[in-house]
Formats: C-alpha cells, structure tokens, sequence
C-alpha cells in the first residue's frame, strides 16, 4: 500500500491508497501512530483511496482512533466512499470518528 | 406533648402507671394472695381455738355438774354411813361419765372410794375422823376438780372428780400446725411462681417497654435494649433490635454506597468530560505540583500522564514566563488569569501552545489550573491568511500600476499619438485581462479555503475534452517553438466531475509546461486509464525546479526565487488551485523535477468510482 503523507498547514493528512486490509493495516497503523504522535493529534485521514476496509483494517482504523482520541481529538476521515462508510456505520464503529466531504473541510476543523 | 397528667403525676395517673407495670401486677397479686392466705389462715386458727374454748367451757360445766350431784349423793351416803354404796356409785358414774378420775378422800389422804376400787386405802369407813378437808386439786389428772362434802358428825371429806383428757386440744394443735404448714407450703410455692412469673413477666414487661419507647420515637438500640438475664423475651428482643439495627446498618451502607457511586458516577462523569476536551487542563495544588492531568494535556506537554502527575508542574513548562504565572497564581489566587503563547520550537513540528493560567477559588489544594490549547494550525492559518492577503494585494496592485500608468501615458501623450493610445489601450486591456485571471484565481481560492467551492456531478467526456485542449494549445505551442504533442489511448473513459474545474487543472499544467519551457523545447502530455485511475503525465524539457521549490509549489503565490521564473508573468496560483480542485475529486497532483532538465506533474483521477461531490 503506497500511503502519501500531505501537510495541510499544522495538519497532517495520510492518504492510504488502496484497501485497508490485513497485510497492510500494520504499516498503516504504524504511519498513522507516528504522524498522529509527531503531530500532537493534529493528523486526518483522506480515504478517498480506500476502496474498503476488511476486520483487521477496521481494528486498526479503531485503535487508531482510540489512540488520537487521547489528544481530544477523534479521528478525522474525509472523503470515505459509501462502502467504506456504510461498513463504519454498520458495524457500529462510526460514532467514534469525524467524517468530512474534503480534506479541506478536515484541516480546518483543527481551527 | 406531655398530658398534664404526666407533668404533674396524680394519684390516678400513678394507678395507672402501676397498673400498666405488668411486673408490679404480679407484685400486687402475689401480696394479695398472701394476705388472703394469711387472713385464711388466720381465722381457721380462730375458729378453732374459739371452738376449743367452747369446748373446755363445756368440759368445765359437765365436771362440774357430775361433781355437785355427785358430791351431794356422797354427802348422804356418807352420813348414812353406807360406803359400799358409795363406792358403786363411784365406780358407776366415773364408767357412766367417762370420768378419768372419781375419788373420795379424807383430809388425811385416805382413800375411802375409788374409780379404781384398788386404790382404796381405808376399807371401813370411820366413825369420824378429824382434820379439815383442802379442796385440792389432784397433780396426776389434769383439770381435776375438788369438791369438799362435809359430812354431819363425821368430819369433811374431798371429792376429786376429773374427766378424760380431751383429745380434741391436741387434734386441734395439729389442725393448726397442719394449716401452718399448708399455708407455709402455698407461700414458698406462691413466692417460687411469683419470682417464675417475675422473671418471665419481667422481659415481657421491659419488651413492652421497649415497644413504648419506640413508639415515642426512641431509636437508638442501646436504649431499647433490655437485660439479657430476662428471659427467652428478653433475648428474643435483643436479637430481634441487633438483626434491625444490623439490617439498618446493611441499608445505611448500600445508601452510603450508592451516594458513594452516584458521587463517583460524577466524578466519573466530570473525569470523562476533561478527558474528552482537546485541550489540555492540568490542576495545580499549592505546592505547584500538578494534581490531576488530563490525556491531551500529557500529549501537549509531551510526557506521560503518570510522570506529570504528583511533580512540580514547572519540570514540564520549559516556557518560564508560564512556570512564573502558574507561580504567582498558587500564592495570590486573587490574580487574574493570564494568557501565554509558546512556541516550541522543532523543525520538524512545529508546535505554538496557548496556556491559559487562572487560579481557582477553592478551599482544597487545587489553586491553579492551566488550560493548554494547540493553537498551531491556528497560527498557520493565519500566517496563510495574512500572506494570502499581502500576495493578494501585491499581485492586484501590479496590473492596476500598470493599468493606471499607461492610462495616464495615454491621457497625456496619446491625444497627439494615436499609435501610443492604441498601445496603451491594448496594454490595459492586457492587464484588465490579466487582473480578472488573478481576481478569478483569487475567488477560487477563497472558496477553496472558505469551503465553499461546490464542484459540479457532470458526465466529463475525456475524449472531448483531451482533443480539445490540444486544438487549445496548439497555437500557443507553435507561437513559442515548442514541441507539444499528445499521447492518448484509443478509448478513454466517461468520469464523474466538475468538467470545469478537471480541465482547470489540466489547463493549468499543460499552460505552466508551455510556459516554463523556452522554444526549441519539448512538452508532452500522457494520458493513462489503469486499475480505475486515470493519469495525465505533463512533461516538459523547460526550466526545471529545485528540490525547494519542489515542496512549496502548490502553495498559494508562490514563485520561485529563479530568476527566469520572475520574468514570466503569473501569480503562483494556478497549481495551488488546479492540486486543491483535483483533490476535490478525490485525485492528487504531484511533481517531479530537475533544474534545466524539465519537470513532470502528475495527475491522477479516480476513474470507476465517482469522485466525491462536496
């Protein structure tokens, strides 16, 4: 999985491109842990190139919010297609994050 | 309320007392049944010892009786001489009356008659015999009775007359000893069940009491408990008051504890809440180490929660201005609060802290409380902003000089010149045209930044709209010497957009490629579908861009330090909204370069999956 990191001001987004699923959910959880700890909690997701997501790919979606959440702030995804969010929502784990249409709309909640 | 019976006790109310007293009851019923035992006794007694009077007054009167006749016979025949008839006669009436004892004597003791003819000790009867007779009474024969009989011409003599001793005086002292005994008997039996029924009637009694108490709204168990020694009641009742005050003491514990959790459940409730604040809130006690942390003011102040907590606060606040404020609010709470902003520096992450410090009015140990906020993005977009609206006005006042100048030069010198009012005309229009592109560039942004760029849902045709930017920039490639040529495949896919805003952003990188590369130069455009993202790779032979610039290119009005870059017109827009209005889209815009060798954007689109509309 190719994960470009974007610096949105202070903000910094991941943009994990391809499916969220098990054989690279851990580098993605360990690029998420690093920028969400260098950064304060001041980090967001662009999962506009995330397809879907398996059951390892939402642990880590949810530990990794977990984790942010320590900071006061919940995890920011922004730009989740309607499978990737359908899933969220039918598994209960929506609540637990902050859903935006842009990354925009994501790095100015910081504000 | 006390009766006025009970504040001033009468004898009515005293009975009443008493006899509301089950133990003093039994008291009066055990006396009062002993009196009646006593006074039945008693007059059994009496009874008994008047009929004994009776009787011996009988007894007296019939001694006496048989004495007198007995004594006037004995008085004839004794004169007459006859003593064998006197001696029957003896015999006869002490058979016929039962008489114990029946005796003539003469004053010298001789027995001249006898009951007992064996005791006759003078066989004949003297002529006479002298002496005086002594009416006494015989010692062997109790309530014997003397009669003395004189007799004419002969002397005086004692007739002793006694009955039987009365067997009815002893049946009598054993009918009273008997009653005695009975009576003794019923009273140890009497005082055993008075002292059964007074240690049973006394629980009964104390438990009444007890009841009574409660009843006037004594609770307190040690009051309503009652000697132990009392009987099974009395047990009874203190178990019963210990299982009550046990139970009472179970339910004032699950209260306490339920208060205890609900007041927890607060705290809990009030922890959960600075837990979920994205700023960080440290308390201060007096001694200026921190009492309670929360998890984003560990996370803020970097270090962990446990290490920050319990230790002097200032450990953590590198920033002395904020250790000496937090200082000054533990010693004089009276202080305002204050607000500091401190930037920590770090190159990487950089990092701008707002502590808001303010002392707390409470009487426990937490004195101070720090607010930390991450104010970095904050300042970032502010900096943005302000830069944004300096460039901006910059960037306006350029074509406006030139727009005034040469509309001034023409004013003054194009009356007379009429080739130099054309050209000043023509360059105004230029720099007219040129301040609606930065004017238009600057909405873009706005709405970009404000959020409110609203992308269209349209069908953009791809193959319409590559063959059409080609035609566009044909002329323009061909003005400035430079190769420009298109790699399209054969079919290309219908995708979801803004056309619009998707052709700014090719426009924007293919104009940039022609721009930036000098004649003689080459641009190509490559347009790819694979695995559902369409790409467009616009590569050019021009000036190239160093690693720097590389990272600031897609920000807004920024131009490289190159030289020949300032002597191309632009405004350092173009790519920063041609990368945001693709992102919109879901896609990205990235670069490679090398100075002087040319420079490759990238831009990539998603293609089977609708890019989101905002």
């Amino acid at each position: 999985m190719n994960i470009v990191e974007q610096e949105c001001g202070a903000v910094r987004v991941l943009r994990p491109d391809g499916p969220l699923v098990a054989k690279d959910a851990e580098d993605f959880k360990a690029r998420l842990h690093k920028l969400a700890e260098a950064s304060l909690g001041r980090c967001a997701v662009d999962a506009s190139a995330i397809q879907y997501a398996d059951s390892r790919g939402l642990e880590i979606l949810v530990e990794a919010g977990e984790e942010i959440a320590r900071t006061g702030h919940p995890l920011k995804l922004c730009n989740v297609n309607d499978t990737l969010r359908q899933v969220l929502e039918l598994t209960g784990l929506a609540p637990q994050f902050e859903f935006f249409a842009d990354t925009n709309s994501a790095v100015r909640s910081f504000l | 309320m006390p009766s006025d019976n009970e504040r001033n006790p009468g004898l009515v109310y005293r009975l009443r007392l008493v006899f509301r007293n089950d133990l003093h009851l039994t008291s009066i019923g055990f006396g009062f049944t002993a009196i009646l035992l006593a006074a039945m006794a008693a007059t059994t007694w009496w009874t008994g010892h008047m009929q004994d009077q009776a009787k011996r007054q009988a007894r007296t009167e019939r001694t006496q009786a048989i004495g007198g006749t007995l004594a006037r016979t004995t008085e004839v025949l004794l004169a007459d001489g006859r003593l064998p008839r006197l001696r029957r006669l003896v015999v006869e009436t002490a058979r016929e009356a039962n008489l114990a004892r029946c005796r003539v004597l003469l004053p010298d003791g001789q027995v001249i008659a006898d009951a007992s003819p064996d005791l006759i000790t003078l066989p004949e009867l003297p002529a006479s015999w002298p002496g005086q007779a002594h009416a006494t009474d015989g010692q062997t024969v109790p309530a014997c009775r003397a009669f003395i009989l004189a007799i004419p011409d002969r002397g005086e003599a004692v007739l002793q007359v006694a009955l039987h001793a009365d067997t009815s005086g002893e049946l009598f002292w054993q009918t009273r000893a008997g009653i005695g005994a009975v009576c003794v008997l019923a009273l140890v039996t009497l005082t055993l069940m008075h002292r059964r029924f007074r240690s049973t009637f006394r629980g009964i009694w104390a438990v009444r009491q007890a009841l009574l108490a409660r009843h006037d709204g004594q609770c307190s168990p040690s009051a309503l408990k009652i000697n132990a020694d009392w009987g099974m009641e009395a047990n009874a009742w203190n178990s019963l008051l210990d299982q009550t005050d046990q139970a009472q003491r179970q339910t004032t514990l699950v209260k306490t504890q339920e208060s205890l959790r609900n007041r927890r459940g607060e705290c809990s409730d009030l922890s959960a809440a600075c837990e979920a604040l994205a700023q960080g809130l440290v308390l201060v006690d007096t001694n200026g180490e921190a009492k309670y942390v929360n998890s984003a003011a560990a996370v803020l102040l970097q270090s962990r929660r446990e290490d920050i907590e319990g230790h002097d606060i200032a450990t953590f606040l590198p920033e002395e201005e904020v250790a000496e404020a937090v200082r000054q609010a533990t010693r004089r709470p009276m202080q305002r609060r204050r607000i500091i902003e401190a930037e920590r520096h770090d190159a990487t992450n950089p990092l701008l802290l707002r502590f808001v410090v303010r002392p707390v009015r409470r009487e426990d140990s937490a004195v101070a409380m720090i607010v930390i906020e991450d104010v970095t993005q904050q300042r970032v977009a502010e900096n943005a902003r302000n830069a944004f609206v300096a460039q901006a006005t910059h960037e306006l006042r350029t074509p406006l000089t030139n727009i005034r100048m040469y509309a001034e030069m023409g004013l003054d010198e194009g009356q007379n010149d009429l080739a130099c009012q054309s050209n000043c005309l023509s360059i105004i229009n230029q720099e007219v045209g040129r301040l609606d592109r930065i004017v238009g560039d600057i909405l873009s942004v706005s709405e970009i930044e404000a959020g409110s760029l609203r992308l269209k849902a349209d069908d953009v045709r791809l193959e319409e709209l590559f063959p059409a930017l080609q035609v566009d920039y044909a002329a323009q490639a061909r003005e400035k010497s430079v190769a420009l040529t298109f790699d399209l495949p054969p079919k290309l896919p219908v995708i979801q957009g803004d056309r619009d805003k998707i052709a700014l952003g090719v426009h924007n990188l293919i104009g940039n490629a022609l721009k930036y590369t000098p004649a003689g130069g080459r641009v190509s455009v490559t347009v790819t579908v694979n695995d559902g993202r369409l790409g467009v790779v616009v590569s050019d032979t021009g000036i190239g861009m160093s690693e720097d610039d590389q990272q600031h290119v897609f920000e807004k009005f920024y131009r490289s330090a190159d030289k020949r870059v300032g002597q191309i017109e632009g405004s350092g827009l173009g790519l920063a909204i041609a990368r945001e209005v693709i992102r919109l889209h879901g896609g990205d815009i990235t670069v490679e370069s090398e100075v002087d060798e040319g420079s490759t954007f990238t831009l990539t689109l998603p293609v089977v999956e609708g890019a989101p509309v905002a």
